[in-house]
């Protein structure tokens, strides 16, 4: 036996059947002439996990990415024993916590505290050990006036923190995250976060999924990145996502249209005269732009780190003159840390429509020091560098 | 570390030595089962607390449902057709046959859909998924008390008093409660994947209450020589006309039908618990 809250899984697969959506009389007759006929086709069915191996040690915190579909879900419903692989071999010991839908357990027709008994018992705490509890759930849940109300009256954000609140004080040997802090208020994401690295400081082995990418770098030390039900990457969590967002700055390069009425000739993201970009100096883009007739535009550019969420945005009204106009934009002290950033730009017409969609231009890499390390369980909202000066005088 | 997703269309099957194979056991099954009884506990008891929260009557509709069946087939039966229940009144002999018939009926049309009803919660959480049905039958099951409560009231009314062969009531009670677990758990888990018998289900079941013997007695549905075959496949016919015997008459019961429906109920039982345990693997691909 392995110790308590480890995972082992090896060569996982899984498929779904892309056929039995109808479920209808005429259907299933066709699928038996088909049998009788012996036509089998392998189209009817789609990998959803192929070939996965996943070996996590105790107190180990492994965050799950990935793209809509690749699978993250149905791999963690397997290792809450919810569905079946297909094939391969699992073992988790220990008892599992899923948080895979935090208002799944709870009944609209029931108070508050009957629902904290009830979910918890889902869960596999006995009612004992729940009365224990009682008090910090209800206090985490911050629901004390509403306990013994029905819980459809509860507003979706109490209804939420009531069930965040029963699995994160379940103390398991292993606790599996879906996407659950995705609703709720910043300031409950928050406490959610702390919490969870209060539970992984306690020893619980912890698996993450989520898109909020900075999430998964503040609450776990390795990534796991699955696309299309494969493996693409195993590592430490820095690595992962920064390959991770490079694919994703990839992909929608690809998608940016070429053909439109405005095209980039070149864009060139750099420090002053050409020199490599560093912190806390000047930083310029150059822009040559291609347009079909003189038009009156506004030039939006912002930076990521990835996603097409910037850290910062610059607008400016920009004129272009039919054929090539070359933009300049200077950013006197770039307040980047060290790492790989990514330029994204639009432009919009004098009415704010898309004359060049919103899409990565180029990414550059920034030199100067590295951001400072941000303490587990907090999330990091945007990394920018601040110099920041500590005068400390002893007298 | 390879950063470039793999392109998925070279796709191969797994190896055949590496299909998933998941043993169901019985004994390490009811053992977990065992191990979760609170959560049947507190399903039952949310079934119970939801049901009646926002009925004025509450509780009370556990008796009022039957009574109002028994006084219907009081009014309609005896004219109808020619029941005889020697010194017995009509309206308790029918009674004693409802309470059960409606603790099968409420058990598998409740049970049945239960994973059904209950799949947004079982794709997000694990529990051994028998949970489910058992709990409504375990809601069904105080029903059936509080319904059999009312049997107090009804034998002062009628001037009856239990016969003193009323110790068979527990063998009783244990062939019906494995018959109609077993049922419920293949219906149940049936529903998941055939979905068209949540239609036929109510069906069935108006018909099955005139295929057991609730209205009238066992011999007046078969006759003695297809008694045996009949009790093999409804032993609930053995059950109520049991009950009578020894509760309302005062008699033995047929010892040779009692243990062929013994037989045959817990033959439907494991039938059932194994069909619904090999079923619960896919539950989440279809639910």
């Amino acid at each position: 036996m392995s110790p308590d809250g480890s995972i082992e899984a090896r060569h996982l697969w899984k498929r779904f059947r892309t056929d039995r959506t109808r479920m209808l009389l005429r259907d299933e007759l066709e699928r038996l002439s088909n049998l009788l006929r012996r036509e089998h086709s392998s189209k009817r069915w789609r990998w959803a996990l192929q070939d996965i191996d996943l070996v996590v040690r105790p107190g180990e915190s492994v965050g799950l990415i990935g793209a809509n579909g690749s699978g993250k879900s149905t791999l963690l419903k397997i290792l809450t024993r919810v569905m079946y692989p297909y094939a391969g071999r699992l073992e988790v010991a220990g008892r599992v916590g899923a948080l895979i839908e935090v208002r799944a357990g709870i009944h609209p027709d029931l108070t508050g505290g009957e629902n904290i008994y009830l979910y918890g018992s889902l869960l596999g705490l006995p009612r004992k050990e729940v009365a224990k509890r009682f008090d910090s759930i209800v206090h985490f849940a911050e629901i004390e006036s509403a306990v013994d109300r029905q819980v459809k009256f509860y507003s979706s954000g109490m209804q939420m923190r009531l069930g965040f609140a029963v699995a994160a004080f379940l103390e398991p040997d292993v606790l599996l995250v879906d996407e659950v802090l995705a609703v709720g208020d910043a300031s409950f994401q928050q406490k959610c976060l702390q919490r969870m690295s209060d539970v992984i400081a306690q020893g619980t082995t912890l698996v993450f999924v989520s898109h909020d990418l900075s999430a998964v770098e503040a609450a776990c030390e390795r990534g796991f990145w699955l696309h299309e039900g494969v493996a693409v990457a195993d590592g430490p969590v820095r690595e992962v996502l920064a390959a991770y967002r490079g694919a994703v700055e990839e992909r929608a390069e690809q998608g940016a249209s070429p053909i439109g009425p405005i095209r980039v000739l070149k864009a060139v993201a750099a420090g002053e005269h050409g020199t490599p970009a560093s912190s806390q100096a000047p930083f310029e883009v150059t822009l040559v732009l291609e347009s079909d007739t003189p038009r009156s535009t506004s030039l939006c550019i912002g930076v990521s780190d990835g996603p097409a969420s910037p850290f910062f945005l610059v607008r400016r009204d920009l004129f272009l003159t039919s054929g090539e106009t070359e933009a300049r934009l200077t950013i006197p002290n770039l307040p980047l840390p060290r790492g790989r950033f990514y330029l994204w730009g639009s432009i919009l017409d004098a009415d704010g429509r898309d004359l060049l969609t919103w899409h990565p231009v180029t990414h550059f890499d920034v030199s100067g020091p590295d951001l400072d390390p941000t303490p587990r369980g907090v999330m990091r909202l945007t990394p920018i560098h601040v110099s920041a000066e500590l005068q400390v005088e002893h007298r | 570390m390879s950063a470039r997703p793999r392109p998925s269309a070279t796709v191969a099957e797994p190896p055949p030595e590496l299909r998933f194979r998941r043993r169901v056991r019985l004994i390490p099954s009811l053992r977990e089962l065992l191990a979760r009884r609170e959560l049947v506990l507190s399903l039952a008891e949310r079934d119970l607390r939801a049901r009646y929260k926002q009925a004025v009557l509450g509780f009370s509709w556990a008796v009022v449902t039957p009574l109002l069946l028994m006084v219907a087939f009081s009014l309609v039966f005896p004219r109808v057709a020619n029941v005889s229940t020697g010194d017995i009144p009509y309206p308790l002999f029918s009674y004693m046959g409802l309470v059960p018939w409606a603790f099968f009926s409420t058990s598998v049309s409740q049970g049945g859909q239960s994973i059904i009803n209950n799949a947004s919660l079982q794709n997000k959480v694990y529990c051994p998924r028998e949970v489910f049905p058992i709990a409504s039958v375990a809601v069904a099951s105080v029903d059936g008390l509080i319904s059999g409560l009312v049997l107090c009231l009804l034998f002062p009314i009628f001037g009856v008093a239990p016969a003193a062969q009323s110790y068979w009531f527990p063998v009783l009670l244990a062939i019906q409660v494995a018959f109609t677990l077993g049922i419920t758990l293949i219906i149940s888990a049936v529903m998941v994947y055939l979905r068209d018998i949540r239609h036929v289900l109510p069906i069935i079941l108006q018909l099955g209450l005139f295929a057991t013997p609730v209205a009238f007695s066992l011999d007046q549905l078969v006759p003695a020589a297809l008694q045996p075959l009949y009790v093999a496949l409804n032993p609930l016919g053995a059950v109520i006309d049991g009950y009578r015997d020894t509760i309302l008459y005062g008699q033995q019961p047929d010892l040779q039908l009692l243990t062929i429906a013994a037989i045959s109920a817990v033959v439907y039982l494991l039938v059932g618990y194994g069909a619904f345990k090999r079923l619960e693997t896919g539950f989440a691909d279809v639910a």
